[in-house]
């Protein structure tokens, strides 16, 4: 907590002392400022979809009962939401942009103001958007949706950080600065390029600047006010649920035995990984990730190496198999309270974990490959690669009944992970896992390096080894998890349960 | 706890495991008991939720288990039904021990338990279908139960929709369809008609009537005395974590004129007297 706190404190400091520090270039300071206000503008609007649920508040029919009139609730939130850490740290990094747009310093004051205005048009904007939206966010088909529009910014910020870490290093090039005489006719553009508009003496173009920026602040009050009015009299739809489930293929496997009841598990999991955007997200991220991963961090050859890491990831997705059912669990501690049908589910969760995980990391691989031309590492990498993956999948199993922790099962962001009280026992698991998974992957591992330096002959011995060592690994794994699961399932649904909760 | 299970074959009731003494002294004495229980103990944080209790149900009756909010009835059947260890004490039923042979115990019961999830995102055919391919039923059996549980129990009409989306009643109709799909011989079920529609309460009792009728046995909690006295044959009270009275209801009723009556003086709870309150409805401040 303390920690993050400083985190925080440090990165925002650095930004504004960075902001700053722009006031000394006035060519670059506009156009970053522009740019900074828009994403701060568009930040503020889509943060309540992804993060709903994180504020109490955001909530209206929290307040339906209450005897306020629609105007004074406005007004009262308004001032409500200006105040806490995030409004206020807002307001030092927009101070920080004060000065860098406030040249010469006798237009400092009317920075200070767009600065003001634009935290105000941030809130209240953002009120709107939740307000709106608490209806749709109050059913599950809107949190669902809220997940999806999260996976779109997870991809759109890493697809930006991929830009800028691709870039040619010629710093603020052209392409923005046009991009940001776009946006500056915009409403954050327009806070954003007043004070220098005013320095220039362009007052027909300033006094537009100021209508439109108070203009689009009316607006988003208008329309907050709309919905809050709405929100308070109208009942939402909540009973407005999923499509159905449609004529699945139920399969026709029968829990006899290990692999028949690993193949029940198996299928059951299929359809959820499938249906579930709690567990489809991360399998969507996890594609994302071990695919783009190489491309960023490993410049040239070699990135194929880089795919391991992403069948590490892999592992994580069969990390938790009792916690991620929530109190749901007890279906299972009903049906499967003997050794072999204990074996076959770990087995089933794993075997759910290991199809997709194998198809994104030979994806991967195929394209770091084929993009760098690295055909004669693939041996190598594949080996380590599968071995990783093997390793922390089997981790991962044994993880979920040696250190089970409680899914938040409301799923109410999209990032909310661990459940208060939890959080050592979540992030052990995590450690454990990659830690884990990076052991099993070692001899394929050491086989690699000796390819790389003595003979690529190593390669394919790494090719053999990662998959058997991974194998060997997994089915200690499953008999160690069974054992431990049945031993300890009635302490393992207490904890879990603490899920519903979150 | 012993090794439960070496084999696959735990269906079959004559692969018995290596019990500990006394085991097969309390299931021999719990003959023609569907549940017996013995000085079972369970305390939270240093209080006893459950003290020591001891009860038996016979096979074939229709047992309520009734008491007040936190009388320890939840955390009680969690403890039969194997969902919670208890800290002493023992459990037997349909003669087997819950906690020494957990295998073979589960496949004789069936449970309800309250305020637990299920797999939200699965259908009602699709829950009950994998549970009982699960429990190694052939796939066709189980289709034919699970199709007969649903019309049965009045789910038909939701079709494929997602469990999650089910009302209290719905969820609670294919819990019990889910507790019957491997026709155990008790079923054990912690508030099943708390918050239940009346057409869905009403088919839950006619469908509970018709179990017990031809020989299985209900063991279900619940603090609606009415509901208790119009269905059981059997009835224990439980307050502070302790079994105060059971047996049939005319003897656990007694000269009461209802459970209700019988209930209060039992529980010792004091009527609310006349007087207080004199402020509701005098102004609307």
């Amino acid at each position: 907590m303390i920690l993050g706190l400083v985190l925080a404190l440090a990165f925002i400091g650095l930004i504004t002392v960075g902001l700053i520090a722009l006031r000394a270039r006035p060519d670059i300071a506009l156009t970053v400022t522009i740019t900074f206000f828009t994403v701060q503008l568009v930040g503020w609007l889509v943060a309540p979809m992804v993060a709903f649920g994180v504020d109490e508040t955001v909530d209206p029919a929290r307040f339906a009962l209450l005897p306020i009139r629609p105007q004074t609730l406005q007004r009262g939130l308004l001032i409500a939401s200006l105040v806490g850490y995030l409004p206020a740290a807002n307001m030092i990094v927009l101070l920080g942009a004060s000065v860098a747009i406030g040249v010469p310093w006798s237009v400092f004051p009317i920075a200070v103001v767009c600065a003001l205005v634009q935290l105000i048009t941030c809130v209240v904007l953002s009120r709107a958007a939740s307000t709106s939206m608490a209806g749709l966010m109050s059913s599950r088909r809107g949190r669902d949706l809220g997940m999806a529009v999260g996976f779109g910014v997870f991809v759109l910020y890493m697809l930006f950080s991929a830009t800028v870490n691709g870039g040619n290093g010629a710093g603020v090039a052209s392409g923005s600065t046009s991009v940001a005489s776009v946006l500056a006719w915009f409403p954050p553009g327009a806070l954003a390029s007043l004070p220098s508009l005013v320095a220039s003496g362009q007052w027909g173009r300033a006094a537009l600047a100021a209508v439109v920026a108070l203009a689009a602040l009316a607006l988003a009050w208008w329309w907050w006010s709309g919905a809050l009015q709405r929100s308070l009299t109208t009942v939402p739809s909540t009973t407005a649920g999923s499509s159905p489930a449609g004529r699945g293929r139920e399969g026709h496997a029968v829990a006899i035995g290990v692999s028949g009841t690993a193949r029940v598990v198996a299928g059951r999991d299929r359809l959820l990984i499938w249906r579930d955007p709690m567990r489809r997200m991360p399998w969507l991220m996890i594609a994302f990730l071990t695919v783009i991963w190489p491309f960023l961090v490993i410049q040239g050859k070699g990135a194929v190496f880089g795919v391991a890491f992403g069948a590490l990831l892999v592992g994580a997705q069969a990390g938790n198999q009792y916690g991620v059912e929530g109190s749901g669990l007890w279906l299972h501690l009903q049906t499967i309270s003997d050794r072999i049908r204990a074996r076959g589910e770990v087995l089933g969760h794993a075997v759910a974990a290991l199809v997709p995980g194998m198809i994104i990391v030979l994806v991967a691989l195929a394209i770091q490959a084929v993009w760098r031309n690295d055909y004669d590492k693939v041996p190598a990498a594949l080996g380590v690669s599968l071995g990783a993956l093997l390793g922390a999948i089997a981790t991962a199993c044994y993880l979920s009944a040696a250190l089970p922790y409680a899914m938040p099962q409301s799923r109410k962001s999209l990032f909310a992970s661990s459940i208060p009280g939890q959080k050592g026992r979540t992030a052990g698991a995590s450690l454990g896992l990659l830690g884990g998974g990076l052991v099993v992957a070692l001899p394929a591992g050491i086989a690699a390096a000796l390819s790389l330096t003595v003979d690529p002959v190593w390669g394919w011995v790494a090719l053999v080894i990662g998959p058997a060592v991974g194998m060997l690994a997994l089915w200690w794994a499953a008999r160690l998890t069974a054992d431990r699961y049945l031993e300890r399932a009635p302490e393992i649904l207490a904890i879990v349960s603490a899920g519903d909760r979150g | 706890m012993p090794d439960s299970t070496t084999n696959s074959n735990e269906r079959s009731p004559s692969v018995m495991l290596p019990r500990y003494p006394g085991q097969q002294v309390a299931i021999d004495a719990a003959a023609g008991q569907a549940v017996a229980l013995h000085g079972l103990t369970k305390s939270f944080g240093g209080r006893a939720a459950v003290d020591h209790i001891d009860l038996e149900v016979p096979t074939g009756s229709f047992f309520g288990l009734v008491g007040p909010n936190g009388a320890g009835k939840t955390t009680t059947l969690s403890m039969v039904t194997g969902l919670l260890r208890p800290d002493a004490g023992r459990v037997i039923v349909a003669g087997v021990d819950v906690w020494a042979d957990p295998a073979a115990a589960k496949a004789r019961m069936g449970v309800l338990p309250d305020g637990l999830r299920l797999f939200e995102r699965l259908s009602g055919p699709e829950l009950l279908g994998y549970l009982g391919r699960l429990r190694g039923i052939p796939a066709k059996v189980v289709s034919d139960r699970a199709t007969e549980l649903i019309s049965v129990l009045d789910l038909a009409d939701a079709g494929n929709k997602l469990v999650a989306d089910y009302s209290t009643g719905m969820r609670k109709k294919i819990t019990l369809a889910a507790a019957m799909l491997h026709s155990p011989s008790v079923l054990l079920l912690d508030e099943p008609l708390e918050a239940v529609d009346p057409v869905s309460a009403r088919i839950i009792r006619t469908v509970l009537s018709r179990y017990t009728s031809i020989g299985g046995t209900v063991v279900f909690s619940s603090h609606v005395m009415a509901l208790v006295e119009g269905l059981c044959s059997h009835v224990a009270v439980m307050a502070g974590g302790r079994i105060i009275a059971s047996g049939d209801l005319a003897s656990v009723r007694g000269s009461a004129a209802s459970l209700d009556d019988a209930f209060m003086h039992l529980v010792g709870a004091s009527e609310v007297d006349e007087g207080g309150l004199s402020w509701l409805g005098s102004s609307q401040a």
